[in-house]
């Protein structure tokens, strides 16, 4: 595994052309290809307010930031690991006739969305500032929690990368991974802290009396790096459980530690079935 | 003269499915009947190239001949035997593999350019020679996908006899384009080869291995057959197959 880091590096001027190459192919055809892409989260965002806001009448203060500052990360895993799982059955007629490294096709899939990701969360930052300064500075968007930010995002890379292995490797062999993975992605958004609350999910487990719950729900690498990037970006306000007001919970510090170890162990063990698969690629049935 | 290549003794086998495992349906209704069965393609290669010699393979479908190619530009790991290529490789791409058509000509040079190992500082170099080599002044800056398979024949074929690789593997692509463009990248061969360039091609035209090639290989059944002058062989290999 050392020696394919190794042959990797030696092909990083091909890594970054490749990244290079997706993100001009991604934003080539229009002049606002990076806006158009921000529209689906800032769609989905507005119509989840409305939901709650409005349908739910949920009190919650900051709803809208809350949401997009989970909800962006996980469009950056949903993104990066559905392009990468096609990202080697599309580069096969290539991948036939000459060699290079092939985790070199889904690591320029993840890094072009991650490319992407930083590109959305600077302009989150400008909403945020915005909210900042209509509000009248009455809460305060940037606070010491925010020099945490770069460890999860490289554990949020870590652990999409890990994912990117799995699922790019074994669609080679198993074209429907990518309709499993559809289906799991997809149910992953509602078992994640996104358009509600982990402290939604505490209290209705303490309702029932099992605490447990929620630390289940938590060892989810996923939902723990929502629930934290909402309380790195945002300023914890008030959140509204049915008709009372709670305050947020405390980052649990132990649990993040778990979602750190499982994000690398998912990154390591991915990149070694992909190396253990990479040379069969061709050789599929 | 010192070796460009050297193989011996070179097996490859691959995993022939029957139930065809494409999907995990497939493979929860197969998984009791293990349908694998091993295919020897290559079946103990011993083959030797000199540095600036220009080696035609020959064969019939099934033979093992792209196999072959396939393992020297390393897609394949051989599953035993050695194999050693010293020096730089560059393969011949089919027809626009690699181009994404959404880009433009330019960008796909520096794409595939790179691809075929050189770095980006050294395409850029060889950006405008690649672009009057394939006749494509005009076009550069259009986008791949409004190209005729000519002018992507011409594209691919410039971009890989501009890398200068040591070793060309071509795998019977030179039947594109149109007469004088045929012509130009014989010349270019012959430049190539004057330079010392080792080129190593599957044809199965059999009025180009004798105007190319200074040595041709017969491969039969995964194991050389007859090589040698290519006059000879070809004559060997034309009365087995009648």
């Amino acid at each position: 595994m050392i020696d394919d880091v190794k042959e990797l590096w030696r092909f990083r001027e091909l890594l970054w052309a490749m990244v290079e190459r997706e993100l001009r192919i991604r934003y080539k055809n229009s002049l606002l290809g990076f806006f158009w892409s921000l529209i689906n989260p800032l769609m989905t965002v507005l119509v989840m307010t409305v939901v709650f806001k409005f349908f739910l009448q949920n009190q919650t203060e900051n709803y809208a930031p809350y949401v997009l500052s989970a909800y962006l990360p996980f469009l950056f895993f949903n993104m990066a690991v559905m392009d990468s799982s096609q990202s080697v059955l599309a580069a096969l007629p290539i991948v036939k006739k000459v060699y290079f490294p092939r985790e070199i096709l889904p690591i320029s899939s993840v890094l072009a969305n991650f490319i992407h990701y930083l590109l959305a969360l600077v302009v989150f930052f400008f909403y945020l500032f915005f909210l900042w300064a209509i509000t009248g500075f009455q809460i305060t968007p940037f606070t010491w929690r925010i020099a945490f930010l770069p460890v999860l995002l490289l554990t949020s890379l870590a652990l999409t990368l890990g994912f990117a292995f799995f699922v790019s490797s074994l669609n080679v062999f198993y074209e429907d991974v990518k309709y499993v993975l559809g289906v799991l992605l997809y149910l992953a958004f509602f078992m994640t802290p996104i358009m509600y609350f982990s402290e939604n999910v505490y209290y209705a487990a303490k309702r029932h009396g099992q605490e447990w719950l929620y630390t289940l729900y938590h060892l989810n690498p996923v939902a723990e790096l929502a629930t934290t990037y909402k309380k790195t970006l945002v300023p914890p306000g008030e959140i509204a459980i049915g008709a009372e007001k709670v305050d947020p919970l405390a980052q649990n510090w132990g649990l993040f530690g778990i979602t750190v170890l499982v994000s690398f162990a998912t990154l390591v063990a991915g990149y070694s079935l992909f190396n253990k698969l990479k040379w069969r690629f061709m050789e599929r049935p | 003269m010192s070796l460009a290549i050297e193989i011996s003794d070179l097996h490859k086998e691959f995993i022939l499915s029957h139930s065809g495992v494409g999907s995990l349906k497939t493979l929860a209704l197969w998984w009791k009947k293990k349908s694998y069965e091993k295919l020897q393609v290559l079946k103990g290669i011993n083959l030797n190239v000199e540095n600036g010699e220009c080696v035609a393979i020959v064969g019939r479908n099934g033979a093992g001949k792209s196999t072959l190619l396939s393992l020297i530009a390393r897609v394949y790991k051989p599953t035993s035997g050695k194999l050693v290529v010293h020096g730089r490789l560059a393969p011949l791409l089919e027809l626009g593999a690699g181009f994404h058509p959404d880009l433009s000509g330019q960008e796909n040079i520096l794409f595939n350019g790179m691809i075929l190992g050189l770095t980006r500082k050294e395409v850029l170099e060889r950006t405008p020679q690649i672009v009057e080599f394939a006749e494509l002044e005009q076009h550069i800056d259009a986008p791949v996908r409004t190209y005729s398979s000519g002018m992507l024949a011409r594209l691919g074929f410039s971009v890989a006899v501009h890398v200068d690789a040591d070793i060309l593997i071509v795998d019977e692509v030179l039947a594109v384009g149109d007469f004088s463009f045929e012509q130009k990248c014989y010349r270019r061969i012959e430049e190539f080869r004057s330079q010392g360039g080792t080129i190593l091609f599957v044809s199965h035209n059999a009025s180009a291995v004798r105007r190319v090639a200074d040595r041709c290989v017969w491969l039969d059944n995964g194991q050389i057959a007859d090589e040698g002058d290519p006059e000879a062989v070809l004559k060997s290999y034309e009365s087995a197959g009648s």
